[in-house]
């Protein structure tokens, strides 16, 4: 496997917009490591930094246990795959991945030939090795610019939101790729995307960033079960997030506008604190009559807004008091009109 | 991240084309302006008044300046006389061609870009390309090739014999002056109000036509509109350069019909210099506002609609059919309209330069050229060595224009503080004609002038090469500013963290990325400087810096080489040649120049 990435207390600012401010993170050897967040939340300044791309104000960053704040790109062991790829238009397939060996020290698999045409099987492009760029389609662009970051056998792979130009299902069955190919070689992988489902279905960790800094490091069940943040809860996955009090009398209730919701037995809280929860949508069950409510339970009375159907599901768009709820039912009819929304105390998280 | 290349490169460069373009340029240019309003140290308005109030120069208007309150008075006179024609003067006959020649590039530019845009057939893509032409074309050649086509043993009256009419004599006449105009800026008009219509997005006409608009109103509502601020840069544009022509006017109309540049000329001939600088300084000032005016309206122009499928064109040529079809038939003769203005002239010149008055075939006008020295009287210029003067001083100038055009590219594609300097540095050189840069360039760095302490004197060919080179250099800019703000800069992040220095980047990715760009820029510059005349005629001391447009004006003045143009029109076709070679190789590489 290869060395891991450290990044501490890296601030990085242009003229007056901070873009990273004070950011720590750490990759571990061989790990595939994903950066998403909304777009400027500085998740590619902190990818363009590992590869030398960007001069920071502050912090260091260090391959291997190395400190490289100060080297240059072509000094650093990274391979980058940019979103629109970067291939040299003027170079063929076969030239562009083939234009990091030059610079390369020896290789562990023989001749820089061998190499690129070992590289082109791997990524399933070998026929198309003559091509120009340009003849290409945006996958096999795609493959042949992660075939020319890789070919140099760098210690960590870069990868700049490579799928978000692709359409949905090569999207899906490329990032399967991508994992495997990762895995094989054990190559340390950090990758970036502004698609939560994408980086909780491809990673073994997940660092959600939001207005340059580091909300939540953590593998991608932890990220979407337990939301450190507010904007977490709100980002990753569908949600509903409520604004509550604990109540004085019964601290194992919240009460949202009026209503209580009951909380997860296993924390301790102060009576009158606030507290922001968080409620996923298919732990929400629907239900059509008005029942009456028990003691563990939380019952919102709604109406239903709209319905998508998803083919295994539907979605339910409700309105409760004025706000909008999402639930997710595997119901085989949609529900309708007024319906209680019900869901157990274990359901409900505590941001 | 910031480089050695970054850090001193670039300032340098810019530095060193700053205190060329301020020495070969804004300090000829700037003394011609000064002299007409400081006299001996002293400011005064004498110089510009004495103009000013000379009917000569400013006809009926000069009573605006010697007596502004009998205006209203005089004009009530004129208009109870039955208003009688008015003498207009030398800017207001400028003013006055000008103007005709633009409606003239404009009526018949137009239909051009209506075929090149709405019809298919083959040819379209190199006719397009072929627009670009008279930007490369040597104007004192296109009026060589005008006399041979136009004169009266010309092919046009030739043709006309042919169907029973004629002769005409149309030498020296204003209607050959604003054809020759024609022939110059018509491709011009037919480039950008192509470029404008091809950038119409189909779906937005499509859109007008759901809503229920007709085919002509969605034309009017949708298409027009686009064209309009095309139309009028070109029609500015082609006002300004109508408006400063010289060659053609000195070659096709002479002093009868002389304009302000040509008028500008003959003093300078005269060695009237300070009136000459006092008419070069107004006709900057007015060219100056017209470019003001041609900015405004470029920024108008609709860039693109984001819509990234055109209209589509019919065939032109759609069997018998087409013989019914109005608009087709019209486009026919259209046609016909371009063979004779187009192709005409330039055939002309390479005919009559392989034949005899009487018609028969001849190497005569080619082997005088290749004469050291024809002997025929002190001044001939010599026609070989004017050959290697020209190919020697476009080499001087390319090596000159070259990097001044790349620090102003890189200048331009920096940032947006960058690129609105560089607009200013591109445009300036064509508000100024040739003769007010020459003119300034013999007051100053040819009669010697004083810069910090040092007595700077440049002259014959050194300053010879720093005119064209001015005259070239936004050329390549304007070739290589697209290519190089094209180039995607994660290009040089993925190379150089695939392990490429900066410098092997440069050499690697941004440089093979610009070369077509740089060819064809350099391509341009090379044409421009083979062409120029204005400057290069006041420059050129005696006949020994003379170059191929200097020889040919005076081969087309001086019949004692024989009663034709014969070896007029064979030097012109050395020029055609090398023109063509130049278009070929901006044609194959892709060249632009849009405005």
């Amino acid at each position: 496997m290869t060395p891991g990435v450290g990044i501490d207390d890296l601030t990085v600012a242009y003229d007056d917009v901070t873009a990273l401010d004070s950011v720590s993170l750490s990759v571990d050897e061989g790990e595939f490591f994903t950066l998403v967040g909304p777009s400027g939340c500085g998740k590619t300044t902190t990818l363009r930094s590992i590869a030398g791309l960007e001069s920071p104000r502050r912090g260091v960053v260090s391959i291997g246990g190395h400190d490289v704040t100060g080297a240059p790109p072509e000094d650093r062991d990274t391979g980058i795959v940019f979103q629109n790829y970067a291939l040299f238009p003027h170079m063929t397939v076969r030239e562009n991945v083939a234009y990091g060996l030059q610079f390369a020290g020896p290789l562990d698999a023989g001749s820089p030939e061998a190499r690129v045409t070992e590289l082109l099987e791997l990524v399933e492009v070998a026929d198309l090795a003559d091509r120009d760029p340009d003849q290409l389609s945006g996958g096999q662009q795609q493959r042949v610019a992660l075939a020319r970051a890789l070919a140099p056998e760098p210690d960590v792979l870069l990868l700049d939101e490579p799928l978000s130009a692709l359409d949905a299902q090569l999207r899906q069955r490329l990032r399967v790729q991508i994992r495997s190919i990762q895995a094989e070689l054990g190559i340390t992988t950090v990758y970036v995307t502004h698609d939560q489902a994408e980086a909780l279905a491809i990673s073994d960790r997940v660092a959600v960033m939001h207005d340059g800094r580091v909300e939540q490091v953590a593998t991608p069940e932890t990220v979407y079960r337990e939301p450190a943040t507010r904007f977490v809860a709100e980002f990753v996955g569908d949600n509903n997030v409520f604004d509550g009090v604990v109540s004085e009398s019964d601290r194992r209730r919240a009460t949202v506008d009026g209503t209580a919701f009951p909380l997860p037995a296993a924390t301790d809280y102060s009576g009158g604190q606030s507290v922001v929860l968080s409620v996923r949508p298919e732990s929400i069950a629907v239900e059509s009559a008005v029942s009456p409510g028990n003691d563990r339970a939380g019952t919102l009375s709604a109406t239903v807004e709209t319905v998508e159907f998803l083919g295994d599901a539907y979605r339910v768009h409700c309105d409760w008091r004025g706000r909008s709820v999402v639930v997710r039912t595997e119901a085989t009819e949609p529900p309708a009109g007024d319906v209680s929304l019900r869901f157990d105390s274990e359901d409900v998280h505590v941001v | 991240m910031a480089t050695r290349v970054d850090r001193f490169a670039i300032p340098a460069g810019i530095a060193a084309t700053l205190a060329t373009l301020a020495i070969v340029f804004y300090l000829p240019v700037g003394s011609v302006l000064v002299s007409a309003i400081n006299v001996g140290g002293q400011l005064t308005v004498d110089p510009l008044l004495t103009v000013l109030r000379d009917p000569f120069y400013t006809g009926v208007a000069h009573s605006l300046f010697v007596d502004p309150l009998g205006v209203p008075r005089g004009i009530s006179q004129w208009i109870a006389a039955g208003t009688p024609s008015l003498r207009l003067g030398l800017f207001g006959f400028t003013a006055y061609q000008a103007l005709l020649s633009t409606v003239a590039s404009v009526v018949v530019g137009l239909p051009g870009a209506y075929l090149l845009a709405r019809f298919e057939f083959p040819g379209r893509r190199l006719l397009r390309s072929v627009t670009i032409l008279p930007f490369v074309m040597p104007s004192i050649m296109v009026a060589v090739g005008f006399l041979a086509m136009f004169g009266r043993q010309g092919l046009f009256n030739d043709l006309l014999g042919i169907v029973g009419l004629g002769p005409v004599e149309l030498t020296f006449t204003l209607e050959l002056v604003v054809l020759a105009h024609a022939f110059y800026n018509a491709p011009l008009v037919t480039r950008l109000v192509t470029a404008a219509w091809e950038s119409v997005g189909a779906r937005r006409v499509e859109t007008a036509r759901t809503l229920g608009a007709s085919p002509l109103r969605a034309f009017r509502d949708v298409i027009v509109p686009q064209l309009l601020p095309a139309t009028l840069t070109a029609a500015v544009l082609t006002f300004v350069f109508t408006f400063m022509s010289f060659p053609i006017v000195l070659a096709l109309g002479g002093l009868q019909l002389a304009t302000v540049e040509v008028w500008l000329f003959a003093r300078v001939r005269d060695l009237a210099l300070t009136e000459a600088a006092t008419l070069g300084a107004i006709e900057t000032a007015l060219s100056l506002g017209l470019i003001y005016v041609y900015l405004r309206f470029e920024a108008l122009q609709v860039r693109s609609s984001g819509d990234s499928r055109g209209l589509d064109r019919e065939p032109l040529f759609a069997g018998l059919r087409s013989l019914a079809d109005p608009r087709r038939l019209a486009l026919l003769c259209y046609g016909v309209v371009v063979l004779v203005l187009f192709v005409g002239p330039l055939a002309s010149l390479v005919i009559e330069s392989v034949t005899t008055p009487a018609g028969r075939l001849t190497g005569d006008y080619y082997a005088f050229l290749l004469s050291m020295q024809s002997g025929s009287g002190v001044g001939t210029v010599r026609p070989l060595a004017a050959v290697s003067n020209s190919v020697l001083f476009a080499l001087g100038a390319l090596a000159l224009a070259l990097p001044m055009g790349i620090v102003v590219s890189v200048v331009a594609t920096r940032e947006s503080r960058g690129s609105r300097l560089a607009e200013a540095l591109l445009t300036a050189p064509l508000a100024v004609s040739g003769i007010v840069l020459g003119l300034g360039m013999l007051r100053t760095l040819v009669f010697g002038t004083e810069l910090f302490g040092h007595r700077l004197t440049i002259t014959g060919p050194v300053a010879i090469v720093a005119a064209h080179a001015v005259a070239g250099y936004p050329f390549v800019s304007r070739n290589v500013t697209p290519a190089l703000s094209a180039i995607d800069d994660r290009l040089v992040d993925a190379a150089r963290s695939l392990g490429a220095s900066r410098q092997r980047a440069l050499r690697d990715v941004e440089l093979p990325l610009i070369t077509p760009a740089l060819v064809a820029g350099a391509a341009f510059a090379f044409a421009i400087s083979i062409g120029e005349f204005d400057s290069t005629v006041l420059l050129a001391e005696g006949v020994d810096s003379a170059t191929m447009p200097v020889a040919l004006e005076r081969y087309t003045g001086n019949r004692s080489l024989g009663p034709n143009l014969g070896p007029a029109t064979a030097m012109g076709t050395v020029l055609l040649a090398v023109t063509t070679v130049s278009f070929l190789v901006i044609d194959r590489v892709g060249g632009r120049w849009e405005g």
